[in-house]
């Protein structure tokens, strides 16, 4: 009893203590921060569906905003983009023939790797919430 | 990859859904459902407003 109390303890404490850094694995790699918190279903679904959409944005060839991309709209596009972490600088590194804005599916493909980075952002924040004890 | 519309919404339906059960529904058959219940109303409401759009693009 006092053993599983002493361990209770400890977990939460690490888990109050580690909130920020586990908000930036669950950046860098989506999923990365709910698998430190041994939540693996979650860490599962938020990859699954963060490098889905990813990949399936690139294959699209969406446009992929960077940092300097001007006007409102490249900057919000921007934050979108990045949201995605790891997914967004593989993605800058590897982008070949630029994005395919005259067909719709290149349009589609925009769309696709903003979502990564907003649901990648859903995932920090999750992950930040159960760190903290807010969320299970 | 040559996706068409439909194929594309569907992909990006069943993959938002998935994010949104994670977040939503604690147990894994909960998340599960509710993945497929999103994935339904994506799609439903999807081509209910690709139905009244479509007077728009004549």
């Amino acid at each position: 009893m006092t053993a599983q109390l002493s361990a209770t303890g400890l977990k939460t404490k690490l888990n109050v203590a580690l909130p920020f850094p586990i908000a930036i694995a669950a950046w860098i790699v989506a999923g990365l921060g709910h698998a430190l918190l041994q939540r693996w279903p979650k860490a599962l679904g938020f990859f699954l569906a963060a490098a889905g959409l990813a990949i399936a944005g690139c294959e699209l060839r969406g446009e992929i905003f960077s940092w300097h991309s001007g006007g409102t709209f490249g900057s919000l596009g921007f934050i979108a983009d990045a949201g995605s972490g790891i997914f967004y600088f593989a993605a800058r590194m590897l982008e070949g023939g630029g994005p395919d804005i005259a067909r719709a599916t290149g349009d589609y493909g925009t769309r696709f790797i903003a979502a990564a980075g907003i649901v990648n952002l859903l995932a920090v924040l999750d992950a930040y919430g159960v760190a903290i004890g807010r969320r299970n | 990859m040559h996706l068409n519309h439909f194929l594309s919404m569907i992909l990006f339906a069943a993959l938002v859904s998935v994010a949104l059960a994670c977040v939503g529904r604690r147990t894994i058959a909960e998340r599960m459902k509710y993945a497929l219940w999103l994935l339904a109303l994506f799609v439903a409401v999807g081509l209910g407003i690709a139905w009244l759009m479509y007077p728009l693009s004549r």
